[in-house]
């Protein structure tokens, strides 16, 4: 490459006749695959399978009503969402930042569909059992704690995500049982409150526009 | 000079003593820990979770206890697992084991730093909020000293956490074994409050169990604090801790030959530590104090602790332990009136008391039921227990709804101990009525009973309940005591007026409701002084079941 080819559109990427050659659809593939790998999506799949099975082998031996008809089944996602919010880590830190241009839609892309793996995956996981506040409840369940997971990779970087939707549960458990009125603290509200879809909406919502422009933080440099 | 006539020196041997490197490398970790980046979210999270619930109950050293180890330990032993965790994966994650590997200090050496690093500033901090908490309840005024057991329990709970999640972290590095450390933690703690709950014997050892299905203001003020359970809970905890931190010395990189075979000595000691906890635990058994294990049990322990009560000065003393001087008027409040109209009737209490308990059974479903008051000896005394109550100020309670209970509850049971109706039958958790075989010579006992209810207003709102037959009506300790549950319904079951499916089973022609709703009529329009005097006359007859409802005025 000469000095004079700088600024030029690469052989994969130069478009002819305004169509794109079918090289740069193969490398877009290669680029996805390669965010997967780094981010342990794979992995995280996995993780995800094992929580519904777990949540299947639990509502097995839960009562159908009662404080630990919801709280045990809230556990198994707070676990999704924190394997979630791990995939956001970056291995490669500020290099990539400066040179993926692609990288917020890959971030939410991966982000969307592994927040609809988890649901779709817990779902099944609870398909033939009672589970107390019904899918409707999983979903509003699920996307506020995945949306603090991922709140919490943005602040605290991806490795310490889990943090988020840890504490928010270990907070809110009690609630479950002492019937809070307060719509943050939706695990605590019927699966048809409003104000409650709203926050975790909301919540979801936030985290997931923090991961998309911004990623997760980078590690501290003493972990 | 050339190099070769240069003088020589022999290079300095850095000898240090074989404890000096663990103890540097501590150091280094104590500065470098991660774990001082959860810090404030850990603290963020005890001021939530442990501080304002404190805050929000009375001043009672047993109930700040019982919080700082149930609530703390809910939150913080998944999140110290999950962070031990991060702490064990460092090397993996960084790929520096075999670095690290070679170095002069042992590799276990160097992983039992790190994690005592990350177990110090967890402790650290925890023990910060204990204090404070402590703090504020002495500068409140809590009576007695404070139990320092529940907070063992949680110190060891920590250590324990962050030894499994080390653990953990070391064996499985990787970017999900943090949350999936916490995850498990978790729902090992869920599962054991599930098998508490499910009367699992064993489940008693759970860190998060403070003293079995007893509710927090009804131990260590009468009677010193039980540890049988705290001791084993330690034990176990220990024994958790020794077992994680132990396997990490066992593979062949891990030391020498003698510091493996420590390490196996640790892992076998902290399993039969562990092992036997989880035996003895499962030989505790419920008494009127607490959890009683047998084997850990002293003697010295059922003692009483000495106290000079808080008494009013009214006709009828109320004389309280000291811990709930500040709850004299209320008592007062609501069972004065009543002891005014029964003073001086053959049988009616002189004095009231307070104690812990009158009875104590356990129920289903980790629950455990308290007697109501009971009056006895010459002169009569009223031993009243307060524990399970809701007490003003807890939870935000007014004064009034402890007044209101007070009245309801045990003013009830009072009148029925009086007047020989059955009581001193224990309510348990999830009972819903305990049924008493009443026939007709109760009717009577029942009019008077219902009337001095009405009139006192002890129940609210009466009414004769339709098909009531004689009279349903809160009857005894067992419907009006202090029935309490671990499992958090702490239903007072049946407190309201209640059918008794065995009335009319006495033998006999049972009068009707019309008859009985007569008599209360009558006995209840009469003046205070015409109530008292046929009281004085025919109380003993009315206990012994000789009057009938014809003989009420």
């Amino acid at each position: 490459m000469t000095a004079a080819e700088i600024g030029q559109a690469t052989p994969e990427r130069a478009r002819v006749g305004g169509r794109r050659r079918p090289g740069s659809a193969r490398a877009g593939l290669r680029l996805v695959r390669l965010y997967l790998a780094s981010r342990r999506v794979l992995a995280c799949l996995l993780v995800l399978a094992a929580c519904a099975v777990a949540l299947r082998t639990a509502l097995h031996w839960l009562p159908r009503t009662g404080p630990f008809s919801r709280q045990i089944p809230l556990i198994i996602e707070a676990g999704a969402a924190a394997a979630i919010g791990a995939t956001a880590r970056s291995p490669f830190g500020e290099p990539e930042r400066a040179t993926g241009a692609r990288l917020p839609v890959l971030r939410l892309g991966v982000t969307l569909v592994l927040a609809g793996a988890a649901f779709g995956v817990l779902a099944a996981g609870a398909a033939s059992a009672h589970l107390a506040g019904g899918a409707l409840g999983l979903l509003r369940d699920l996307g506020g704690l995945i949306g603090i997971a991922l709140l919490a990779a943005a602040v605290l970087g991806g490795a310490l995500a889990w943090v988020g939707p840890i504490g928010y549960l270990a907070v809110t458990l009690p609630a479950v049982a002492g019937h809070w009125t307060s719509p943050w603290a939706w695990p605590a509200r019927p699966p048809h409150d409003r104000g409650a879809a709203i926050c975790a909406a909301l919540v979801f919502a936030a985290g997931l526009a923090a991961v998309t422009l911004r990623g997760a933080r980078d590690a501290p440099a003493r972990d | 000079m050339t190099t070769a006539t240069a003088p020589v020196t022999a290079p300095r041997a850095w000898r240090v003593s074989s404890a000096a490197g663990p103890a540097r490398l501590l150091r280094i970790e104590l500065r470098r820990s991660p774990m001082l980046w959860l810090l404030p979210v850990l603290a963020v999270l005890f001021y939530v979770s442990t501080y304002r619930p404190a805050m929000d109950n009375p001043p009672f050293w047993n109930i700040r206890s019982g919080t700082i180890q149930s609530h703390t330990m809910l939150v913080f032993a998944p999140l110290l697992a999950g962070a031990g965790a991060w702490v064990g994966s460092r090397d993996g994650r960084r790929g520096l084991a075999d670095l690290v590997g070679v170095t002069a200090v042992p590799r276990w050496a160097g992983q039992v730093a790190s994690w005592a690093a990350a177990a110090i500033w967890a402790e650290a901090l925890y023990l910060a909020g204990v204090a404070v908490v402590y703090g504020v309840t002495a500068h409140q005024g809590a009576w007695g000293g404070p139990l320092w057991w529940p907070v063992t329990v949680g110190a060891a709970t920590v250590a324990a956490s962050c030894a499994v999640g080390f653990a953990a972290g070391a064996r499985l590095p990787g970017r999900f074994t943090a949350g999936l450390a916490a995850l498990v933690v978790f729902l090992a703690l869920a599962g054991g409050a599930f098998a508490i709950q499910d009367n699992a014997t064993y489940a008693q050892i759970w860190p998060l169990n403070v003293q079995g299905p007893f509710p927090p203001d009804s131990y260590g003020i009468f009677y010193p604090y039980l540890p049988d359970l705290a001791i084993a809970q330690v034990m176990f905890l220990a024994g958790l801790a020794a077992v994680a931190l132990g396997v990490l010395g066992l593979p062949a990189g891990a030391g020498g030959r003698w510091l493996r075979a420590a390490a196996a000595a640790v892992t076998v000691a902290g399993l039969a530590a562990a092992g036997t906890a989880v035996g003895l635990a499962g030989t505790a058994r419920v008494e009127p104090h607490g959890i009683v294990i047998p084997a850990l049990h002293d003697a010295a322990s059922d003692r009483a602790t000495p106290y000079t009560p808080a008494c009013s000065h009214g006709a009828v003393p109320v004389c309280l332990q000291p811990a709930y001087r500040a709850y004299l008027p209320e008592v007062t409040a609501a069972l004065g009136p009543l002891l005014g109209q029964l003073a001086g009737l053959p049988g009616a209490p002189a004095r009231v008391t307070q104690v812990v308990v009158t009875t104590v059974t356990s129920a289903r479903e980790n629950g455990i039921g308290f007697g109501g008051p009971v009056i006895s000896g010459r002169p009569p005394v009223l031993y009243l227990p307060l524990s399970g109550l809701t007490l003003p100020g807890e939870g935000n309670a007014p004064a009034a709804q402890f007044t209101a209970n007070l009245t309801g509850q045990d003013g009830t049971a009072i009148v029925n101990d009086l007047v020989g109706l059955p009581s001193g039958a224990p309510a348990g958790t999830g009972v819903t009525g305990v049924n008493f075989e009443l026939g007709p010579r109760h009717a009577a006992q029942f009019a008077i009973a219902n009337a001095l209810d009405r009139v006192l207003n002890l129940t609210g709102p009466w009414s004769v309940p339709s098909g009531a037959h004689p009279p349903g009506r809160s009857s005894g300790a067992g419907t009006g005591g202090n029935g309490a549950a671990a499992s958090g319904s702490g239903a007072l079951a049946g407190s309201g007026a209640g059918a008794r499916s065995g009335a009319g089973a006495g033998g006999g022609a049972a009068p009707s409701a019309a008859q009985q709703q007569a008599a209360v009529d009558r006995f209840a329009t009469l003046s205070a002084a015409a109530r008292h005097a046929w009281l004085v006359i025919h109380l003993a007859a009315l206990r012994a079941g000789r009057v009938t409802l014809s003989e009420i005025p």
